[in-house]
């Protein structure tokens, strides 16, 4: 019973005692004999099951670490006896020169001996691990139980490891130290520094034997970074290349053309990713763009950016897009910030800008030397002509500049990628000269913008469609965006507003509308409050008119012969009171006096208006309005020509006086100023446009000359010829597309720092009724932040404002270290 | 097992459970635990209360079916869960059982486990190993579609301009019309199909054949220049054209998963059950067996019709032949007996599912060649194992007596095949442990029992083939049946031999046989101290010098669980155990006289371990 127990399971058949001591030998010499063979390529006719099956019984016999230790002997040897001897018998003597040679045979020979060499070295691996694999395949069993029980690392790993030590890192020669992995290392630079300089080799040989060098490893755990490939090749082929990049970086700077710098440069790094690809390995591409980056264009660019006939300034000027482009990529390689290409672009946007400045002061020039004061005069009405011609240098300028902003944003969509850093530094740099100019004492971008808008919207704008008109004023919004002091911009821009608007000279409302808009949009409510109180105004005031027409129609005689009156109210803060009367010294100027018909319209109307609004006071601004007059000519020969004449206001008082005096008399300028009270200036320039203007002279001079002289005598004009039944005479005043000349702008800025003045006060006001204490610097910073967005406001304006305060005791001084201030409630 | 799973609330699993009843009912879904009244499954169900591995293997083994429930609804699993019988639920879970979250009876099963180690077992199965025991066997044939090197088709079907490389054998065992196509024409290397049949179609149908999985949609509209229902109907064209009814069906059925997963299943099973017809009628029917010197010369034409593309040779060896002589290692030949070999005609595409193979059909070597005739290659096992080897590979059974358990053993271990190597490990542990349950081997106190394997054979096969599982359940056999090995000088010299494993391997100082025979040993002793509840009675015990001590103190505390402990249990191993020990007592020390059978066990306790001491001294080895 007990026998056929133990017969039940039994023990495996052999192997397992450990009896058979010398089947290890036979089966060692079966297998060593038939590993020899893989290795002579004599291999097809070995059966694997026979092999296999040899491997494990040597194993079942626990003796697989014998084994093991066999095959790595017989692979050493093998390898040591013929792979090596053929490896190092192809290394010719000329390979074991210098790295560099220059004699051309030589380089030739050195060439064709290197490839053989390379050809040699790679079959001999190829075959190494053709045969290696066959035969861990063979081992598969006893390599399961030695890295399991052993912890052994697999045969293939060992017999690679013995490739790498045995024959790469074997002299070549007994007496050297010189390694056949020197000789191929130094062959693969040779060949690589062949390719450089232009010459075709044979990539894919070399690709064999990088992956040589990434199959074999430093360790026999064979980490990712220990590939021999990572370990000695790379950083000699890295350091190879430092070396060449640094001089072909010194040899492209002394060709001294950027252009060729930067198309190689850029040829350069697509080449190494080629060869990356193709050559070597996809792990270097990364660090040889370093390397190029580093040597060839970090340390060259500026260089490259300033030289002088080819470099930036050359391809900004010339609009080398593509140029501009390679620079740029390049740059953005090794900075992110592209130091040198944003100063060489700014120095140009602002050495450009500069001229443009100067060529707008350089035309303004000599029409403010003598020609303005006529000019007016003479043509006030002939809109072809040039008006002044400071105002067309000014609408030259702003034109110019937007020019120029195309140009840029043309670059910096096409050359740089729309790229965030050089958007900010070219508006910067636009910023900078358009404000450049604003502290100078000469420049005026903010008036000449004003002006732009004002002559595009008085006539450019005509015949234009919607569109057309919408990127004319987005164009002057953005060189808005670049003004740093926008309450100018809005005082002038005021100014030419409200000219337009009284004398309706506005093309279209939309359009002013439009514009109030996108300025609202750019800068902000406040900005624009008071400009859209000026266009409520002109509205009220037209209700206002039709309803006083309906007061008269229904109150007095319809018969009565009336003058029409249109008005206007304007609300005296939102308005530029300058502008509307000549206020300047004499505050208190008695009105002029209105013919009696005048007059009591005048009256009338100002009943009507006190009537539904108490308490508001109504100043006529004479000097603002205009009229329509029937004139009736008797010509000499008997016949009558009438013409509608239209006038301003004292032009009407003027001609209303020749009503009364019989035909043929004259009235001397002191005689006219003495009846009408007319200011001086003003009484002035009307005269000129009646009597001198060549093509509205109503009202003969004597003596005839361009100037006015309280002695001179005017007679009323029954001659006057006009092609048209209607006749505009305007005033010199009139001209409101005038740039100011020195005393206006000397007037404007006075007003405009006053201004300034109490905007900074209310801002520290503001602030500090917020804070109730604050260091001086903390208050400056506020204060400089709220109002950046209207203007850059004067240090030592904001401290005299502070201590104008701290006297009328708003403020006190808290603390001196650091200066401190309080609110004062 | 770290994070702590999450389980479903009670109201919300009878929802489930009471959903799953409704559709069961309906007919959509098959009852995943049928109730079983018969008596196979009852044993299996009486062995899972007991623990007892060996009758649950040949339960399994004779096709019970492990998933089905008893009256009052318990699993298998359920009972051996309950009970605490790690190993049954291991073999088990191992053998397909379901224990599924989110389920009923996979709820059960966790909220049943009587520890955690039990209960951790259940739940690493459920998220890692639930999947159905074919998917293996699938999953090879479906990559033959694909696989490049090396290369295993044999005929080229076109239908339409689309070609697919394929196998024979594969569409002849699971089409009846290639079947009748093929056999009659074995030399036949394309094939054209209908040329209206779409691509798709096509596609989906081959790729039924080789187990893949019914597509979820079908590809069509615009650009393949078919629509949806010219594709359907194509599918359904070919299907009929194949004789492969169930196509169609497993198709509509793949959008519920539940219902997919179930149709998946009996798809497989029944694509294995063809191919296992074709294997049985086509390959084991034409080995052939020829003597061993004349193995060479048998020429097998490539074009034969079975449409095998390499011969496999197995040598009888003598003991195979002559099981009678028992010590016939050597001379096996000498009575004049002509060495005999088997021939199996095989497709290496199946092969392929051993590394082996597949490392020496890649190879350059002899066997890789194509030649006109078959190659013959020579393996190293006898032609019964070869053909459970090839059962296998083909089939994905592995159902075996344990007597070639250990050859199967290690040739799968030599052709590098684990799962078949795992399941011959099971095989072993489980219906070798003998005639009782290891529950009750621990209450043999060592009687002399008959011994029907050689548990030293065993231990140096899962040395040799670095079987932990088998190492354990042999240090556990060991333990549990000491008295009867530990005089013998087998047992001194296997210690040794253990010991000169440990020492190549330079790894620790201890001995890996002798800790694992000392832990068993500790538990086999502990199972009645653990029931006392007395755990510092162990830590003593462990102490050679102060446990006879300790024994007298807790004498009285444990007599309670004594008399508890014999009223449960059949008195007849009580008897013979006693007996035993009592011998083991008379041996050993002077005049020491039991008091009861619970001192008794302290002191064969103390003494085996007394006794491995010794041998270790004997041996001069450190532990």
């Amino acid at each position: 019973m007990a026998l056929r127990a133990r017969q039940k399971i039994r023990a495996p058949r052999r192997g397992l005692t450990v009896t058979k001591t010398d089947d290890f030998e036979t089966n060692w010499k079966d297998l060593s004999s038939s590993l020899k063979k893989i290795h002579t390529k004599d291999a097809s006719n070995l059966s694997f099951e026979q092999l296999y099956r040899n491997s494990y019984n040597i194993v079942l016999m626990m003796r697989g670490e014998e084994l093991y230790e066999q095959i790595t002997l017989l692979e050493r040897e093998w390898l040591e006896e013929e792979v090596q001897k053929r490896v190092t018998a192809a290394i010719s003597p000329s390979l074991l020169l210098a790295t560099h040679v220059d004699v051309q045979d030589q380089a030739n020979e050195r060439r064709e001996a290197g490839e053989r060499f390379l050809a040699v070295l790679k079959e001999a691996w190829e075959d190494h691990q053709l045969c290696m694999g066959m035969i861990t395949d063979v081992l598969m069993y006893m390599d399961r139980v030695m890295s399991t029980d052993h912890r052994k690392p697999s045969i293939y790993v060992v017999v690679m490891a013995l490739f790498r030590d045995h024959v790469l890192r074997s002299p070549i020669r007994p007496d050297t130290q010189t390694t056949v992995y020197d000789v191929l290392e130094s062959t693969v630079l040779f060949m690589i520094q062949l390719e450089r300089s232009g010459h075709i080799i044979d990539r894919a040989l070399i690709r064999h034997c990088i992956y040589m060098l990434e199959g074999l490893y430093e360790t026999i755990t064979e980490e990712e970074s220990s590939k021999l490939y990572l370990t000695v090749f790379e950083p000699a082929f890295l350091e190879a290349s430092r070396k060449f990049y640094q001089a072909e970086g010194r040899r492209l700077l002394e060709t001294g053309d950027a252009a060729t710098f930067c198309k190689s440069a850029t040829e350069r790094l697509s080449e190494e990713t080629e060869r990356c690809i193709d050559t070597l390995s996809s792990l270097t591409e990364a660090k040889i763009k370093d390397v190029l980056d580093n040597e060839l264009i970090k340390n060259n660019i500026a260089e490259v950016v300033k030289l002088e006939g080819t470099g930036a300034r050359n391809m900004l000027d010339n609009d080398r897009i593509d140029n501009l482009r390679s620079v740029y990529v390049l740059s953005a390689r090794v900075d992110s910030k592209k130091t040198p290409l944003t100063t060489a672009v700014q120095r140009r946007i602002v050495e450009m800008g500069k001229e443009i400045n100067a060529s707008a002061i350089a035309a303004a020039a000599p029409s403010s030397a003598g020609k303005k004061p006529e000019a007016g005069e003479k043509k006030p009405s002939e809109k072809e002509k040039p008006v002044n011609q400071q105002t067309v240098a000014a609408i030259k300028w702003v034109d110019d500049i937007l020019g120029l902003k195309q140009k840029f944003d043309n670059i910096w969509q096409n050359a740089f990628h729309g790229d965030q850093v050089m958007q900010s530094a070219i508006t910067s740099s636009f910023s900078e000269f358009i404000n450049l100019s604003q502290g100078a004492a000469d420049s005026r971008s903010s008036e000449y913008l004003s002006l732009f808008f004002d002559e595009n919207l008085k006539k450019g704008i005509k015949g234009k469609t919607d569109s057309e008109v919408d990127t004319l004023l987005d164009n002057g919004i953005t060189l808005l965006r670049y003004i740093k002091d926008k309450d100018m911009f809005e005082a002038y821009y005021k100014k030419h507003l409200s000219r337009r608007l009284l004398m309706k000279r506005s093309v279209s409302m939309d359009a002013e509308r439009q514009m109030i808009s996108k300025m609202k949009m750019e800068v902000g409510n406040q900005f624009t409050q008071r400009l859209e109180a000026m266009f409520k105004d002109m509205t009220i005031s037209e209700d206002l008119t039709s309803s006083y027409k309906e007061h008269v129609r229904q109150s007095s005689d319809p018969d009565q012969k009336r003058v029409e009156l249109d008005i206007n109210v304007l609300t005296s803060t939102m308005w530029p009171m300058e502008i509307m009367s000549n206020v300047r010294s004499e505050d208190v100027q008695l009105s002029c006096i209105f013919p009696k018909e005048i007059e009591s319209v005048k009256q009338s109307f100002e009943q009507f208006y006190l009537g539904k609004h108490n308490g508001r006071k109504l100043s006529w601004q004479a000097s603002m309005g205009t009229a329509d007059i029937r004139a009736t000519f008797q010509r000499s020969n008997g016949k009558t020509q009438r013409h509608e004449l239209n006038v301003s206001t004292y032009a009407m008082i003027i001609l209303l006086l020749f009503n009364d005096i019989p035909a043929g008399e004259s009235l001397t300028y002191t005689e006219i100023q003495a009846q009408t009270r007319i200011p001086d200036h003003d009484l002035i320039r009307n005269l000129q446009s009646l009597a001198v203007a060549p093509k509205t002279r109503v009202l003969k001079k004597d003596p005839m000359s361009k100037d006015v002289k309280p002695t001179d005598k005017f007679f009323f004009n029954h001659d006057f010829q006009s092609p048209f039944m209607k006749v505009r005479i305007g005033v010199v005043s009139g001209s409101a597309n005038k740039v100011e000349n020195q005393d206006q702008r000397k007037e404007t800025e006075k007003k405009m720092s006053e201004e300034r003045g109490a905007s900074i006060e209310a801002a520290i006001v503001r602030i500090m009724k917020q804070r109730k204490t604050l260091i001086h610097s903390q208050l400056m910073n506020e204060v400089l932040t709220q109002l950046s967005a209207r203007f850059v406001p004067d240090v030592n304006m904001i401290k005299k404002r502070i201590e104008s305060l701290i006297d009328r005791e708003y403020l006190e001084r808290v603390e001196e270290d650091p200066p401190t201030y309080g609110y004062v409630a | 097992m770290t994070a702590e799973p999450k389980v479903l609330r009670k109201d919300q699993l009878e929802v489930s459970l009471h959903n799953e009843k409704k559709l069961i009912k309906e007919g959509t879904i098959k009852d995943d635990n049928p109730l079983d009244l018969s008596e196979p499954f009852r044993e299996l169900c009486n062995a899972c209360r007991k623990g007892d591995l060996k009758v649950c293997q040949e339960k399994i083994t004779e096709g019970v079916n492990i998933n089905a429930r008893d009256p009052y609804d318990y699993t298998p699993l359920i009972l051996a869960s309950l009970c605490g019988h790690y190993e049954v639920v291991q073999l088990l879970l191992e053998s397909g059982a379901l224990c599924e979250r989110d389920t009923f009876q996979g709820e059960r099963c966790l909220y049943n486990a009587l520890n955690d180690r039990i209960r951790n077992l259940l739940l690493e199965y459920d998220y890692s190993k639930s999947t159905d025991p074919l998917q293996p066997l699938a999953a090879h044939i479906t990559s033959l579609l694909t696989r490049e090197t090396p290369r295993t088709s044999d005929i080229v079907v076109t239908a339409a301009d689309e070609s697919l490389h394929l196998h024979k054998f594969i569409l002849a065992a699971r089409s009846p019309y290639f079947h009748s196509k093929l056999e009659p024409a074995p030399e036949t290397s394309t094939w054209r199909l209908p040329n209206t049949t779409p691509p798709e179609a096509f596609g989906t149908a081959i790729k039924y054949l080789y187990f893949g999985e019914a597509p979820r949609d079908l590809r069509s509209g615009p650009g393949t220049g078919f629509t949806e229902s010219e594709v359907f109907a194509g599918i359904d064209k070919i299907a009929k054209h194949l004789e492969i009814n169930t196509l169609v069906d497993s198709i509509l059925d793949s959008g519920d998963r539940r219902l997919a997963r179930q149709r998946r299943t009996m798809e497989v099973a029944k694509g294995r059950d063809q191919l296992e017809q074709w294997f049985q009628a086509n390959v084991l029917k034409h080995k052939v067996t020829v003597e061993t010197s004349k193995a060479d010369e048998v020429k097998w034409d490539r074009d034969n019709a079975i449409f095998a593309d390499v011969l496999l040779q197995a040598d009888e060896l003598p003991e195979d032949v002559e099981a009678e002589q028992a010590d016939g290692t050597d001379s096996g030949t000498l009575d004049g007996r002509v060495p005999m070999s088997t021939l199996f005609p095989c497709h290496r595409a199946m092969l392929l599912r051993s590394e082996f193979f597949q490392t020496m059909f890649a190879s350059p070597f002899r066997e890789a060649h194509m030649k006109d005739h078959l190659n013959v290659i020579n393996l190293d096992c006898s032609p019964d194992v070869l053909e459970i080897v090839l059962t296998f590979l083909y089939t994905e059974r592995a159902d075996f007596p344990l007597d070639v358990a250990v050859d199967v053993l290690f040739a799968s271990d030599m052709l590098f095949i684990e799962k078949l190597k795992t399941k011959a490990a099971i095989v072993i542990s489980t219906l070798g442990s003998g005639n009782m349950s290891q529950a009750e081997a621990a209450r043999t106190r060592g009687t002399k029992e008959e011994d029907d394997l050689d548990i030293y054979a065993i231990i140096r096969a899962a040395w040799l083939t670095r079987v932990q599982r088998l190492e354990e359940f042999a240090a556990r056999y060991l333990a549990y049946r000491l008295e009867a090995h530990i005089d013998s000088p087998e047992f001194a010299e296997l210690i040794q031999e253990s010991a000169s494993r440990i020492q190549s391997r330079q790894e620790t100082d201890s001995i890996e046989l002798l800790d694992d025979i000392r832990f068993y040993l500790g538990e086999r002793f502990r199972l009645r101290f653990d029931d006392a509840g007395i755990e510092e009675m162990m830590e003593d015990a462990t102490q050679p010098a102060a446990g006879v001590e300790a024994n007298g103190d807790v004498e009285k505390v444990t007599e309670g669980v004594e008399t508890m402990q014999l009223s449960t249990e059949s008195s007849l191993p009580v008897q013979a155990a006693s007996k035993g020990a009592e011998q083991a007592v008379i041996r050993t020390l002077d005049g020491e006289i039991v008091v009861d059978e619970f001192d008794q066990d302290a002191l064969n306790y103390q003494i085996l371990m007394d006794k491995l001491d010794r041998i270790l001294e004997n041996l001069n080895l450190d532990a």
